[in-house]
C-alpha cells in the first residue's frame, strides 16, 4: 500500500490523471507493468475513487452500480451478486433507490468507493478517499482498506491525512511542486531514542510537577503540555521523576508523528529549493 | 536534464486477467438514457412542429370554400380534388419536416454526447474500467442513431393515421442520411469542443450560407467548401424521399460519407486526445 501526500496543489491528483491516462505527461514516459497508462486502464481495469465524486445526478446508487459493474466487465452471473456485496460493504442498502443527486457529500463518497470495489481490481488508486466521510465511516474505511491488502495488490491512497497514511501506507511519497520530495517507509518507523522531537503530555493530577520537571514545558490546553525538542530518553527519565512525585498521567505521544515531521522537512525543503531557483 | 520516467510494476501471476467492459449489456442503458435525456424532447419538437404543420394543412384542405374550381373540374369531384390537395401538401411538408427532424434530432442526440461527459468530470469512473473511449462513445452514437430511426418510422405511422401513409424504405434511407451527415459532424464537434452544439449550428449555418453562395462558383478556393456538410445536396434527398420518386443516390451517399468521416475523425481524436481538459 503506497501512500501519496503533498500540500495542495502539489500534484497528487494530477499525478494520478498521469497514471490513469487522463492527462499526458509534457516530458517522459508513464508505464503500469510495460504498458502506457491507457492501454494497462483499457486491458485490466483499475480500481479508481476520484477526489471529486462525479456521477450523473440523475441515476439511482443500484443503477450506477449495475452500470459500472458492466462497464469493469464483471461476468453477468456475478453481477447481481458483486453490486448487492458492494452495497452491503459501505452501508448503502437504506439509500440503494435514491438518486445520486439525493445523497449527502459522506453518502456520495461511499458510492464512489462502491464502484472502486466492484470488481477484484490488481491495481485500486483512491484520491482522498475519506474526504467527507464521518468519524465511523472513516475507521470503516480503513477496516475496508485494510481487508483488501494483498501481497500481489497495488493500492494508491493519495490523502492530505497523514494520519490516515501512517496507519495505512507501508511507504508515502512526498510530493511538493510536483516533484518527488523524498519516500518514507512506513514499516520502518525511526527508533532512534537519540533524535529530537517534541512530545505531548496530559495529567490528571500533578500538573505543577510537570512544570517542575520540565521547567519549558509549554500549556497547550487545559492539563496539557507541549514538550519541546528532547530525546526519547530525555523524555522517559522525566516521566520517570513524575511519576515518582505521584502525578497522574493520561497522556504522552510525540507532537508530530514520524510521517508529518518528514513532511514538514521534505516542504520546507522544497520551498527553499523553489526560491532559489 | 534527466528525463522524467514513472513505472508501476505488478508482478505477473498477480495481474488480473485481461477483460474488456460489457458494452452489449450497457447499450440496454444507453437506450434507456437516449429514451429519457434525448428522445424525449426530440419527439416533443417534432410532435409541436408536425401539429403546427398538419393542422395548417388539415384546415386548408377542409375549409368550408371548398377546393378551387379548376382543382374539382381536374379532378372530377370535391372530394377526389380535397385528396389531391392533401398529396400534393404533404408532399412538401413531409420533405420539410424531414430535413428540420434530421437535423434537431442530430443536435438533441449529439449534445454534449462526449463533452458533457469531460466537463462535468463523469469521464473519471467511466474510464478507470476496462473500456475505452473510442469504443463506449462509439456504441453510444450508434445507439443514438438506432434509436432516432425508431422514433423517425414511429412519427412516419402516425403521420399516416393522420395525414397519408409515408413510411417507406427510401424515406427512413433519406433520414438517416440527413441525420448521420449531422450526427457525425455534432459527434467530432462534441470530440473537440466543450461547446459542442454551438459550434454545430454554427457549421451547418454557415455551410447552408456558403454553398448558396459559392456552390457553383469556379474559383479554385470553392473546392474548400468540400470540407463544409453537403448541404446543398439535402433538398433533392428529402424531396425523392417526399415524392416517393428514386433515391438520388448520389446525394445520399455524399451526406452519409460525409456524416461517417466525421464520426471516424471523431473516434480517431478520443483515441488520442486526453480526456482530462486541464
Amino acid at each position: 500500500m503506497f501512500g501519496l501526500a503533498g500540500p495542495n496543489g502539489a500534484g497528487k491528483s494530477t499525478l494520478i490523471a498521469l497514471l490513469l491516462g487522463f492527462l499526458g505527461p509534457t516530458a517522459g514516459t508513464v508505464r503500469i507493468h510495460g504498458l502506457a497508462p491507457r492501454r494497462f486502464v483499457e486491458h485490466h481495469g483499475v480500481g479508481y475513487l476520484s477526489e471529486l465524486v462525479n456521477i450523473p445526478p440523475t441515476w439511482r446508487v443500484h443503477q450506477a452500480l449495475r452500470r459500472y459493474a458492466l462497464l469493469a466487465g464483471v461476468p453477468a452471473g456475478q453481477l447481481h451478486s458483486r453490486v448487492a456485496r458492494s452495497i452491503a460493504m459501505l452501508g448503502l442498502e437504506e439509500h440503494r433507490t435514491k438518486r445520486v443527486r439525493q445523497l449527502s457529500k459522506g453518502n456520495l463518497q461511499r458510492l464512489g468507493l462502491a464502484q472502486a470495489l466492484l470488481h477484484d481490481e490488481s491495481v485500486i488508486v483512491l484520491d482522498e478517499p475519506t474526504h467527507g466521510l464521518d468519524p465511523v465511516w472513516t475507521q470503516r474505511f480503513r477496516d475496508i482498506v485494510q481487508e483488501l491488502r494483498r501481497p500481489e495488490r497495488i493500492i494508491l491512497i493519495a490523502s492530505h491525512n497523514l494520519d490516515e497514511l501512517a496507519r495505512l501506507a507501508d511507504r508515502v511519497a512526498i510530493l511538493d511542486h510536483g516533484r518527488l520530495q523524498r519516500i518514507v517507509d512506513m514499516r520502518g518507523a525511526d527508533p532512534s531514542t537519540r533524535k529530537r522531537a517534541a512530545y505531548r503530555l496530559a495529567v490528571a493530577r500533578g500538573a505543577r510537577e510537570v512544570l517542575a520537571v520540565f521547567p519549558d514545558a509549554r500549556l497547550i490546553a487545559r492539563d496539557e503540555y507541549e514538550l519541546a525538542d528532547r530525546t526519547l530518553e530525555e523524555v522517559n527519565a522525566g516521566v520517570a521523576e513524575l511519576l515518582r512525585r505521584g502525578t497522574l498521567l493520561t497522556a504522552l505521544h510525540p507532537a508530530h508523528s514520524a510521517l508529518e515531521t518528514q513532511f514538514r522537512e521534505a516542504v520546507a525543503g522544497s520551498a527553499m529549493a523553489q526560491e532559489a531557483s | 536534464m534527466t528525463t522524467p520516467e514513472l513505472t508501476v510494476n505488478i508482478s505477473e501471476p498477480a495481474l488480473a486477467p485481461r477483460r474488456s467492459a460489457r458494452l452489449g449489456s450497457y447499450a440496454l442503458w444507453q437506450v434507456r438514457d437516449y429514451a429519457l435525456n434525448r428522445g424525449a424532447p426530440t419527439l416533443i419538437v417534432a410532435l409541436l412542429f408536425g401539429y403546427l404543420g398538419v393542422s395548417a394543412m388539415l384546415a386548408m384542405v377542409n375549409s368550408p370554400a371548398g377546393p378551387p374550381a379548376n382543382l374539382v373540374h381536374h379532378y372530377g369531384s370535391i372530394d377526389a380534388a380535397r385528396i389531391a390537395m392533401l398529396h400534393n401538401s404533404s408532399m412538401g411538408f413531409v420533405a420539410t419536416f424531414i430535413g428540420t427532424f434530421a437535423f434537431l434530432g442530430a443536435l438533441i442526440g449529439m449534445n454534449g454526447v462526449v463533452s458533457n461527459d469531460r466537463k462535468l468530470g463523469f469521464y473519471r469512473f467511466l474510464f478507470a474500467k476496462p473500456v475505452a473511449p473510442s469504443a463506449y462513445y462509439g456504441a453510444e452514437f450508434a445507439v443514438n442513431g438506432i434509436c432516432f430511426l425508431v422514433l423517425a418510422a414511429m412519427l412516419a405511422v402516425l403521420y399516416g393515421a393522420i395525414v397519408e401513409p409515408v413510411l417507406t424504405l427510401p424515406l427512413l434511407i433519406a433520414i438517416a442520411a440527413g441525420y448521420l451527415c449531422y450526427a457525425g459532424l455534432g459527434f467530432a464537434l462534441s470530440a473537440i469542443s466543450r461547446w459542442d452544439w454551438l459550434s454545430l449550428v454554427a457549421v451547418v449555418g454557415a455551410a447552408d450560407l456558403l454553398w448558396k453562395l459559392y456552390g457553383n462558383s469556379t474559383n479554385p478556393l470553392a473546392v474548400l467548401l468540400r470540407l463544409l456538410p453537403p448541404l446543398h445536396r439535402t433538398e433533392e434527398v428529402y424531396a425523392a424521399a417526399a415524392h416517393a420518386v428514386a433515391l438520388p443516390w448520389q446525394s445520399v451517399l455524399w451526406l452519409a460519407g460525409y456524416g461517417a468521416v466525421a464520426f471516424v475523425v471523431g473516434l480517431a481524436i478520443l483515441r488520442h486526445r486526453r480526456l482530462a481538459f486541464n
